[in-house]
């Protein structure tokens, strides 16, 4: 043995069994794998032990031992010339195992039990028969039909036995005559009747058991085929092999049953007789062979060649087979008293790996230059087939089919777009629309019509609202303070006089006793209970309607309160309480009055009761001063939330709304909300977007920062949409700070990041780029392989190829509008709404306080009619309206709570403790870089370019640091110092031409600190014409 | 549902066996029993070749991009026992390094997590996976699990680099503790976990449910939530997708997803992982989600060799 066979002989083989036996695996369906042996005939071991036995293996892979586990045995009486194991009946009750039939050496075809022999049965036996002439050499289950079993004794001899009726086997046609024994029967494996028989002589019979007669007979007439094996092609129905036993022609015939004048092919390669072969049913291009002269081979039976040459021991195998269901496992029976377990694949057990490690370590030359067993990798794990997902909801797959065996086949790839949610993209469609064409009272109103619940609708009047002019009537209103109701009622009250008349007409309005009962919001503040005229006094107050509550006041001799109110409600006005004031009255509303009044409405918001929270908003929808009205809001939903009724803490977000804090309604609607759905997080950023936009329009709070909560919902958002292959709608919705989503960033997230900027030159993602890369560095240095300092990663290609420089800007094209469109585009700084002036053009002291305070001269045209009231049912007839009068004079006392506003979050690297100073000759980077920044802030009006200055500015420190430690390269520094003169010479172009070449040519863990911060820096700069 | 946007003909002359985009979508890698690897440029609906990869002296089965953090790199497995590790610079693909350590063919090659550098995860026919790590000083680094799965790996997978249930936990600013965990199948029917420890891989689950070679695993993307997901197919036609909510990492479920009548060859987890695409040997391929209830649900059928039957709307097309 060469040291290379013996190399591969340790290789391939998995398993052996010291027995000299007859082998048959079970069958393909069967888990686990069993190779059962039997006690063959005709051979005796040196013991001359008559004994016969049938025994059942499992091949456990995962065991490393070489020996494979004994799972049963049964002693027989019989010896055997052949063994198939069938998976009759294996999935019904009958069998579990299946049946293991035997041939005989006195005509018996015995049917086992295999699952009996395992569980140590005595009745092991199913069937047995000896109706054959002399020893049983041919067995064969159908492959189609598994109840039938060919047969193949002496005289010609063949039976067809159906396991369902085993008694009277068929026979597939008159005997072949002259009578000769039976070598092999084997069913065709595409035509389910075709059978075929051979006998020593060399001549093979194909039956077809539906005409019941022999139909062709195969023979080369040399006499010269001594048949010991025959296989049918797996594949091609018409194709079989038969092997030759005599040594004088030692060869595997292949026929085709077309031209059966002649063999299609003669595969010539052993030396003496063939003793037995196996065709691969899982690749038809494997056919083993084993023969007298030791050798087994691995044929291609279509080209005739050996493929492969199995390394065996020095004796004969007699019988080889392929594992039905491992098809790389094949095991061999030789006449040295082993069956050996092989894989074709090269694959070895651990224990053989460590017996044969010294031989391995010796032949490691040799092994190096070794080939795998077969030059062609078998069928099986040739993958024909692979769709995997890419980003953007993009799906790659293969096409290796070939429809038309007369053309080559093709080989192609499709990429395909998946969508699975497919209403949530037509919603966000619908909301880009709405965005590009500002069309938000629409939006909303198709929102209201179309909500589900009443809070739904709600939420969405609310929103409608503040695009509507006089907002905050609107928001009273919802609440349910119509003023012309109002107004009549404080007729009816104040013209009848008494008390009774008063209920009577109270009675009239059906939601009035509710609002009467609301006078319970103040009863901490209005002493013992309320009344009726109280009720309508608070109304009235609420809505601003200071000579009503005067008139009420006076009526119910109030006259205290009367005055004091009028005092408020103006000259005129307290003259004439005054002339009224004849009797004296104590109030039980005081409070009440006393916060009008004094304008202490967060006293109020703190301590009122929170079932009337309507009646606290509506207060301060009215009197609020324009600054202290956000706030306030915040307040009661801050109150609402934390409320432990859960119905108070979905309130909240209407507080919020009228706020115009975004972040906070994120918070609550999320709270309030179960799952994350992606219907679920487009009714969330519905309400987000048309918010925000709200916000910015009427400049209630500024430019709202994006909070960590909204980030990351928008980054879900964006999320999704990419998913589904929505990209450029995805983009609108990336936050601009992006150190609130490197918190959690997925993978998915910085692709999308990465991606945004190949396609699109939008600065504010250059600028999130900046942050991410800073986040990929830093994550990247924290697993640093080995000490070095030596920066392993090569250039960041696609983000330099992603930073040419900007191109002018007026022709770029416009962005789609989204959530960035902040700063992507000028926002119109005034509602567009015919005919309605625009009330900060009445209000110079609040230029940016578009129509939330309406001033006495606005006028209230045609109210639109959101057809939603918050509990008006009935429409009260209008009847007059009166304007809300500002507030003038007192001046609010300080807010204890002040605003409080979600601080953008930046993530400004850790300063050193002690710091070198930056070498002399590179402080001009410093001054220069520093300068222009400078100049950049000097001139850039609108905040977000100052926040991305800033920014800049404190990021710029780690290039500051690289320099003072002095790591970089000198090409980068020479490059740096040649963006500095560009600087210099204000040819910002020039100089971003210069930090594309550096940044193309230098590492990206070297520069990614610093060199997207600067490229900002150089864009804006050219941008602002500094 | 499912619409092809992009045809690309490969001209491969032999069977195609894998097919990969890069990071960003823009590229497309493929690989054939041609012994060739290819790259197209396929943005914007064209199907440019940039490169045809020739070096491996016998069937390639994958192909796998690394992170593009780390420049454009792409490796391959072949039949011939090689995994070859290509890059491009200047516009030019070239070798950058040839990993000859298995005794027999190469099945599968995933790339770990950026945030572990680049690494590796190669399973072979001999039964043995190796890990390969590029060093900083441009070596790379050989680790090697022998007798992964007795006669054959199949396919690697890694496990995000996410601490499970880090959305919920993780205090912030605390560098993360991540783990190197990745998942494995065979010819032994077993999918095996694997985790690194002290320098050192160690098995650290066996997975049992399959009856068959275990074809491919799949360890689904986080999407910050604790559960960790892997879904594995096996020539028994069964999926199965496995969670874990366990913050060990020892308990694992199995829930059966299908059972096919064919061998299933591949599992693909969508980039958010939620949609599982499954490719068996009937040549189709299904697409699965997961319902509200936990049960899994196809979802569609990608029916091949129907061209580009359908557009896709301007908005999911527009790539400028």
């Amino acid at each position: 043995i060469t040291a290379w066979s013996l190399n591969c002989f340790s290789r391939m083989k998995l398993k052996q069994i010291n027995r000299t036996a007859i082998q048959s695996w079970s069958p393909a369906q069967h888990h686990p794998i069993y190779l059962a042996t039997g006690t063959s005939a005709q051979q005796l071991d040196a013991s001359f032990s008559t004994n016969a036995s049938l025994e059942l293996f499992e091949l456990d892979l995962a065991e490393p031992s070489l020996d494979m586990k004994s799972c049963g045995s049964f002693s027989s009486t019989h010896r055997y010339h052949k063994l198939v194991w069938g998976p009759y009946e294996i999935d019904a009750e009958g069998h579990p195992s299946g049946v293991l039939i035997a041939g005989g050496e006195n005509g018996d075809v015995i049917l086992y039990d295999p699952a009996k022999i395992i569980s140590g049965e005595s009745d092991v036996i199913i069937a047995e028969s000896d109706k054959h002439t002399g020893p049983v050499r041919a067995l064969d289950v159908n492959p189609f039909q598994t109840n039938l079993v060919a047969s193949g004794g002496n005289e010609s001899e063949i039976y067809i036995w159906d396991m369902n009726n085993f008694n009277s086997p068929m026979t597939p046609g008159p005997k072949t005559q002259p009578l000769e024994d039976i070598g092999c029967v084997s069913w065709n494996r595409q035509v389910q009747h075709i059978l075929a028989s051979a006998n020593p002589s060399g001549r093979a019979s194909v039956w077809d058991l539906r005409k019941n007669d022999l139909i062709i007979k195969v023979s080369d007439h040399s006499n010269r085929m001594h048949c010991s094996g025959l296989a049918w092609n797996p594949e091609v129905a018409t194709q079989l092999v038969l092997a030759s036993e005599d040594d004088r022609m030692p060869v595997i015939q292949m026929w085709d049953l077309r031209f059966a004048t002649s063999p299609l092919k003669i595969l010539e390669s052993h030396t003496r007789g063939v003793l037995s072969i196996a065709w691969s049913s899982a690749d038809p291009e494997l056919l083993l062979s084993c023969g007298k002269d030791s050798r087994i081979l691995c044929w291609n039976p279509n080209t005739a060649e050996v493929l492969y040459e199995l390394p065996t021991s020095s004796q004969w195998c007699f019988d080889i087979q392929w594992c039905p269901r491992n098809p790389e496992v094949l095991s061999a029976a030789s006449f040295d008293g082993h069956i050996d377990i092989y894989s074709i694949m090269g694959g070895s057990s651990q224990a053989q790996s460590q017996r044969q490690a010294d031989q391995v370590r010796v032949n490691l030359h040799r092994q190096q230059t070794e080939v795998n067993p077969l030059k062609k990798p078998p069928k099986w794990i040739r993958r024909p087939v692979g769709a995997s997902f890419a980003f953007g909801g993009k799906l790659v797959s293969l096409e290796n089919t070939n429809l038309n065996p007369q053309q080559p086949t093709s080989h192609v790839v499709h990429i395909s777009q998946v969508v699975t949610e497919t209403a949530f993209l037509k919603r966000s469609d619908q909301l880009q629309a709405t965005l590009s064409a500002g069309s938000f009272v629409d939006f909303c109103q198709e929102k209201i019509n179309a909500a589900e619940n009443e809070f739904e609708k709600t939420i969405w009047s609310f929103l409608k609202a503040n695009f509507e002019s006089d907002v905050r009537s609107k928001y009273l209103e919802l609440l349910g303070y119509n003023k012309e109701e109002l107004a009549l009622k404080q007729a009816t009250c104040t013209h009848t006089y008494t008390l009774t008349e008063l209920n009577r007409g109270c009675s009239t309005w059906g939601k009035m006793s509710r609002h009467e009962a609301s006078i319970g919001s103040f009863s901490g503040v209005s002493g013992n209970g309320s009344t009726d005229v109280d009720g309508l006094i608070t109304q009235a107050l609420l809505t601003g309607d200071f000579e009503g509550a005067v008139e009420l006041c006076l009526h119910d001799n109030r006259m205290a309160d009367s005055i004091i109110l009028a005092i408020a409600g103006g000259a005129e006005l307290l003259e004439k309480t005054q002339k009224k004031y004849f009797m004296k009255t104590h109030s039980k509303i005081t409070k009440l009055i006393s916060a009008v009044v004094m304008k202490d409405w967060q006293d109020i918001l703190k301590t009122c009761d929170l079932q009337n929270w309507k009646e606290a908003l509506a207060a301060v929808m009215t009197y609020a001063q324009p600054e202290e009205f956000s706030p306030l809001c915040d307040l009661l939903g801050d109150r609402l939330e934390a409320a432990e009724d859960a119905q108070l803490q979905s309130q909240a977000c209407l507080c919020y709304i009228c706020a115009g804090n975004v972040e906070k309604l994120v918070s609550c609607w999320t709270k309030a909300q179960d799952g994350c759905c992606p219907l679920s997080l487009q009714d969330l950023v519905e309400k987000v977007v048309v918010l925000r936009r709200a916000v910015e329009q009427t400049q209630r709070s500024g430019p709202t920062a994006v909070g960590i909560l909204l980030a990351e919902k928008m980054s879900h958002y964006a999320n999704l949409l990419a998913s589904q292959g929505s990209l450029s709608t995805a983009i609108n919705y990336l936050p601009d700070n992006t150190n609130q989503v490197c918190n959690t960033a997925t993978a998915w997230f910085t692709s999308l990041y990465f991606f945004c900027s190949l396609r699109v030159k939008h600065e504010a993602l250059e600028h999130a780029l900046c942050h991410i890369c800073v986040y990929l560095h830093d994550s990247v240095n924290q697993y640093p392989s080995g000490a070095g300092g030596v920066p392993i990663y090569q250039p960041l290609q696609y983000f330099s190829s992603a930073a040419p420089p900007p191109p002018a800007e007026p022709s770029s094209p416009p962005h789609p509008p989204g959530f960035l469109s902040q700063y992507t585009q000028p926002i119109p700084s005034q509602l567009v709404y015919p005919g309605q002036p625009h009330a900060n053009q009445c209000l110079p002291s609040h230029p940016s306080h578009s129509p939330f305070y309406p001033t006495s001269s606005s006028s209230f045209s045609a109210p639109p009619s959101s057809g939603v009231s918050f509990q008006h049912g009935g429409p009260g007839s209008p009847v007059s309206y009166m304007p809300l009068l500002p507030l003038s004079g007192i001046s609010g006392t300080q807010l204890g709570h002040g605003p409080i506003r979600e601080q953008p979050l930046q993530s400004i690297p850790a300063e050193k403790i002690t710091k070198k100073p930056i070498p002399d000759e590179h402080l001009v980077l410093k001054t220069t870089f520093e300068g222009l920044i400078q100049k950049c802030l000097a001139v850039a009006t609108d905040p977000q370019t100052k926040r991305k200055l800033d920014d800049a500015f404190k990021r710029l420190e780690a290039l500051y640091d690289k320099l003072r430690e002095q790591t970089l390269s000198p090409a980068i520094v020479g490059g740096l110092h040649n963006i500095a003169r560009t600087i210099e010479s204000r040819s910002y172009t020039e100089g971003l031409n210069i930090h594309t070449h550096i940044v193309s040519n230098s590492n990206f863990s070297e520069t990614s600190a610093f060199m997207p911060v600067l490229k900002v820096v150089l864009t804006q700069a050219n941008k602002l014409g500094v | 549902m499912v619409s092809v946007i992009n045809t690309v003909d490969t001209s491969h002359e032999d069977m195609i066996h894998d097919a990969q985009m890069d990071y960003y979508g823009t590229r497309l890698a493929t690989c054939s029993s041609d012994r060739t690897v290819k790259i197209f440029d396929v943005r914007n609906g064209g199907q440019i070749l940039v490169a045809d990869l020739r070096g491996h002296e016998g069937p390639v089965w994958q192909v796998a991009w690394a992170h593009p953090m780390f420049g454009n790199i792409l490796a391959s497995c072949s039949y011939d026992r090689k995994v070859i590790i290509w890059k491009e610079e200047n516009g030019a693909w070239d070798k950058m390094y040839e990993y000859t350590g298995h005794e027999s063919s190469v099945n599968s090659v995933c790339w770990g997590p950026y945030e572990f550098g680049p690494i590796l995860a190669c399973g072979s026919s001999d039964g043995a996976i190796s890990l390969l790590t590029l060093t900083g000083d441009q070596q790379w680094d050989v680790k090697k699990i022998s007798n992964a799965h007795t006669i054959g790996c199949n396919a690697v997978s890694w496990a995000p680099a996410v601490v499970p249930g880090s959305l919920i936990d993780q205090p912030s600013g605390q560098k993360p503790n991540y783990v190197k965990r990745f998942v494995s199948g065979g010819c032994d029917n077993l999918v095996k976990l694997w985790k690194e420890e002290d320098g050192q891989w160690k098995e650290d689950q066996k997975l049992e449910a399959h009856s068959d070679w275990v074809r491919d695993v799949g360890w689904a993307p986080s999407i910050g939530l604790p559960t960790s997901t892997i879904a594995s197919c096996s020539q028994d036609g069964r999926v199965f997708i496995w969670t874990c909510d366990d913050p060990a990492g020892n308990t694992w479920t199995a829930k059966l997803l299908h059972k096919f009548n064919d061998v299933v060859w591949h599992v693909s987890w969508s980039i958010t992982g939620n949609i599982l695409a499954v490719s068996g040997g009937d040549n189709k391929v299904t697409l699965w989600k997961e319902s509200m209830d936990g049960q899994w649900a196809c979802i569609s059928d990608v029916s091949k060799g129907q061209g580009a039957v359908s557009t896709i709307t301007d908005t999911q097309q527009n790539e400028q």
